[in-house]
């Protein structure tokens, strides 16, 4: 029975973890490999960066750049489905939201959910809307704005907010220079 | 001495939970976007896709886009190559941020905040220390608890235990963060000797209500702490109280079975203690509390005096040790052929309890046997989260490397396209002479400057109206060739009669005109202007045209062996985390080996003193018991 309770309490000893194994590991403890790939990480992301920025210069020139975004501003009166975007009654972008998407979305977070090009002149941006309103009822909403492309870039801001008063949501568009 | 090693084993200061570590700036304060790209970037850190979020910040970042955010963006940058394990870049990214005298306090206290927690991170507690009481006052309810858990925990790696009580007695906070103190302050005071304190915390960490994964994980840990503080002392009710608290479904199930098979032991109670024991002998045999069960079973029956039954479970013993000796023998050539990190990779890691969970239904082959027992080990998992890290840059680059091509040949497209359009697109600018219409936009201002200055009805006359004033002069050019001739006076006052009116239509409407006549001028302004532009850019895009493309095609040229070189670095970092985390492996399955070894040994030994006794004392009859 000695036995068997020294070996009972040295595999129980052994198996949780000890003081030391919790402790972060020393810098200078970290293997050659763990360095490696550190670096790799880092020169990862460092060409990502770069190839992110080439392949935006590459397909969307700032002169031809439009680009469209979705903001969320607490949205108790609506529970966002999914934004259909139509620019001159063409259909460019037709998103539909996850769960966590949309909790990004609540916290603060802006969806880019359309990068493209436009010549210069004026054209007609329609977004909708598709989710639930209060009661749980479908709700469905159009927005419409005729932007002036100039020679920069565009940026238009679809926003989602409460409108406290009326008890509804309200359907923003803003355009950003 | 041994119960010594049980107890400070077990309380072991419970690091913060994996998903609170991992969420490397939690509690970020809520911001108002001022720069939709900093949302963008918020849109994907939000989802915990820090990789998606550092990249676009860096690039963002150089393209000037983040200004509004400079100092929060800073922050966050920093944050997400702590929360990718780059330590460095971080703390660089901090220094930096609290060397600059115009950081505002908050962005300051911050920052002092994520600095003490990369330095806690590479172990450099003393550093950490300073940093972490560096920061506070503006600190959010969150960050404020961490720091104060990351404080105790730096004292506590040191043995500080007196320092750590400190920190921690008294303290409140969010209710996770609260209970993950109390538990490290229970096993600061229980270390400290105060541990009758010590063990009433630890209880109420153990008693805790609740659905959340993560406290539940802790309430089983303190359980079992408690559980084997009472073994130690030789109180097996208490001890059986706490660690019948356990969840049976938990990762620390089966300590607490076994636990809890001791304490009816050591109250004599061997038949209550058969329960929790035989219930572990359906369990994992590379848990070392299912491995001992093995022997604990019959050693229960034999002090119950069925030595029948001893027998026979000794004999199961010899046998189970054997096939899982054997098993192990598969798996490690298994795992020699490369399938293991296959079977890893399958299993999603999102915490503790999200693997342990899952694991349950890794099929039993030889390659994912034991994976619940290797995750375990916090060596591997650190291997196979740099595995799985190599894994994504290596399916990253080689999508990069798909692009390049269509970069490549996108750019030439773009420029054979141009040179094709070329003679049409400078035949068309040809026909346009802007300069031209220039000149004869400002003769029409001049024109009109003067006519304004001078009341020049007659400048804004109709084209009729003018008709009429032309013809009226022929008249009386016609009429001064006859002056004295009285047969024309009744025609010569009719064509004064005629001036007047008109005179006097035009100076009648020449408020209206003139106003429209301004207008005009201003829209042919704006067109000229308009025009003036799109001839600037057209001639600019015609010139810069080839100069852009041959910069784009450069940049893909430059960045294409950057790809390829990093790719090869990343495969060959691959096979050489494959090869660490197979020897982890075969290492770890070699050590369960020898133990299984030494416990078939002590299985055998207890086997041949039954029969030695049984040769040497025959009894008549053994009892018999049902198992």
């Amino acid at each position: 029975m000695r036995t068997v309770l020294i070996s009972f309490l040295a595999a129980i000893a052994a198996s949780m973890p000890a003081f030391a194994d919790d402790a972060p590991e020393p810098a200078a403890e970290r293997s050659a490999l763990d360095a490696e790939v550190q670096s790799l990480r880092r020169d990862v992301v460092d060409l990502n960066r770069d190839l992110f920025m080439l392949e935006e210069d590459l397909l969307f020139p700032a002169s031809t750049q439009i680009a469209v975004f979705v903001s969320m501003d607490i949205g108790t009166f609506f529970a966002l489905d999914s934004v259909q975007v139509k620019v001159d009654d063409k259909e460019v972008a037709n998103y539909l939201y996850t769960e966590r998407e949309l909790e990004a979305l609540k916290r603060g977070g802006v969806h880019r959910i359309w990068l493209g090009n436009l010549k210069a002149g004026e054209h007609e941006v329609v977004a909708y809307f598709t989710g639930q309103g209060t009661h749980e009822r479908d709700y469905k909403r159009g927005t419409t704005l005729t932007v002036e492309k100039g020679v920069g870039a565009k940026y238009l801001e679809l926003k989602i907010s409460d409108r406290v008063r009326k008890l509804q949501p309200e359907f923003v568009v803003r355009v950003w220079e | 001495m041994l119960r010594r090693i049980l107890i400070l084993a077990a309380l072991t200061p419970c690091a913060f939970a994996a998903p609170v570590v991992e969420e490397a700036v939690p509690g970020l304060p809520a911001v108002k976007v001022q720069d939709l790209h900093y949302g963008d970037v918020l849109f994907y850190f939000y989802q915990h896709d820090h990789f998606d979020a550092l990249v676009r910040l860096a690039a963002y970042r150089d393209q000037g886009r983040l200004a509004a955010h400079a100092r929060d963006s800073e922050l966050l940058r920093g944050g997400l190559y702590l929360s990718l394990g780059q330590h460095r870049e971080a703390q660089e990214i901090f220094e930096r941020i609290l060397a600059d005298a115009s950081t505002p306090p908050e962005v300051r206290d911050r920052a002092w905040f994520y600095l003490g927690k990369v330095l806690y991170a590479a172990g450099v507690f003393e550093e950490s220390e300073r940093a972490l009481r560096s920061s506070s006052g503006t600190l959010s309810p969150e960050l404020d608890a961490e720091r104060h858990l990351l404080l105790a925990q730096g004292l506590m790696y040191r043995q500080q235990y007196d320092r750590a009580i400190a920190e921690l007695e008294g303290w409140q906070g969010p209710r996770l963060w609260l209970a993950y103190g109390q538990f490290n302050l229970g096993v600061a005071l229980v270390r400290v000797g105060q541990r009758e304190r010590g063990l009433a915390l630890l209880d109420s960490v153990g008693q805790i209500v609740t659905e959340w994964p993560e406290l539940a994980a802790l309430r089983d840990k303190a359980n079992l702490a408690i559980g084997y503080a009472h073994l130690q002392a030789s109180e097996p009710a208490a001890a059986r109280a706490a660690l019948d608290r356990v969840r049976l479904s938990g990762p620390q199930a089966s300590k607490a079975l076994l636990g809890a098979g001791w304490a009816d032991a050591a109250a004599k109670q061997y038949e209550a203690a058969l329960l929790p024991w035989e219930e572990l002998q359906g369990r994992n045999l590379l848990d070392s509390a299912v491995q001992e069960s093995y022997l604990a079973v019959p050693y229960a029956y034999a002090e119950l005096g069925a030595m029948a039954q001893a027998v026979n479970y000794y004999e199961k013993a010899i046998a189970a040790y054997d096939a899982e000796r054997s098993r192990i023998g598969e798996s490690i050539g298994a795992i020699r052929s490369g399938r293991l990190l296959d079977a890893a990779l399958k299993a999603e890691r999102d915490g503790r309890e999200g693997w342990f969970g899952q694991l349950a239904d890794v099929p039993d082959s030889p390659e994912s046997r034991y994976l619940y027992h290797l995750l375990a080990g916090h060596e591997f998992q650190e291997g196979l989260k740099n595995y799985r890290a190599l894994e994504a840059m290596s399916k990253n680059l080689s999508g990069w490397s798909d692009s390049l091509g269509a970069f490549t040949d996108m750019v030439e497209t773009r420029q054979t396209a141009f040179e094709m359009r070329l003679p049409a697109a400078d035949a068309r600018l040809a026909t346009v002479d802007v300069a031209t219409i220039n000149g004869r936009r400002d003769e029409l201002h001049a024109r009109l400057e003067t006519a304004i200055a001078e009341r020049d009805v007659e400048a804004l006359a109709t084209e009729e109206e003018r008709g009429q004033l032309d013809m009226l002069a022929e008249v009386e050019a016609e009429l001064a060739l006859y002056p004295g001739d009285a047969a024309y006076d009744d025609a010569r006052e009719k064509a004064r009669l005629a001036r007047g009116a008109l005179l006097w239509k035009l100076d009648a409407a020449w408020k209206v005109r003139s106003w429209r006549a301004n207008r005009a001028l201003r829209d042919l302004n704006a067109s000229v202007y308009d025009a003036r532009t799109r001839e600037t850019a057209s001639s600019r895009a015609r010139e810069g045209a080839p100069e852009r493309n041959a910069a784009l095609g450069a940049r893909v040229t430059q960045v294409s062996p950057r790809v390829a070189t990093l790719a090869v670095r990343v495969d060959s970092a691959k096979s050489a985390q494959g090869r660490h985390l197979a020897d982890i492996a075969i290492e770890e399955l070699e050590a369960q080996r020898q133990r299984l070894d030494e416990y078939s040994v002590q299985a055998r030994y207890a086997l041949a003193t039954i029969y030695d006794r049984a040769t040497a004392n025959p009894a008549p009859a053994t009892p018999q018991r049902t198992p």
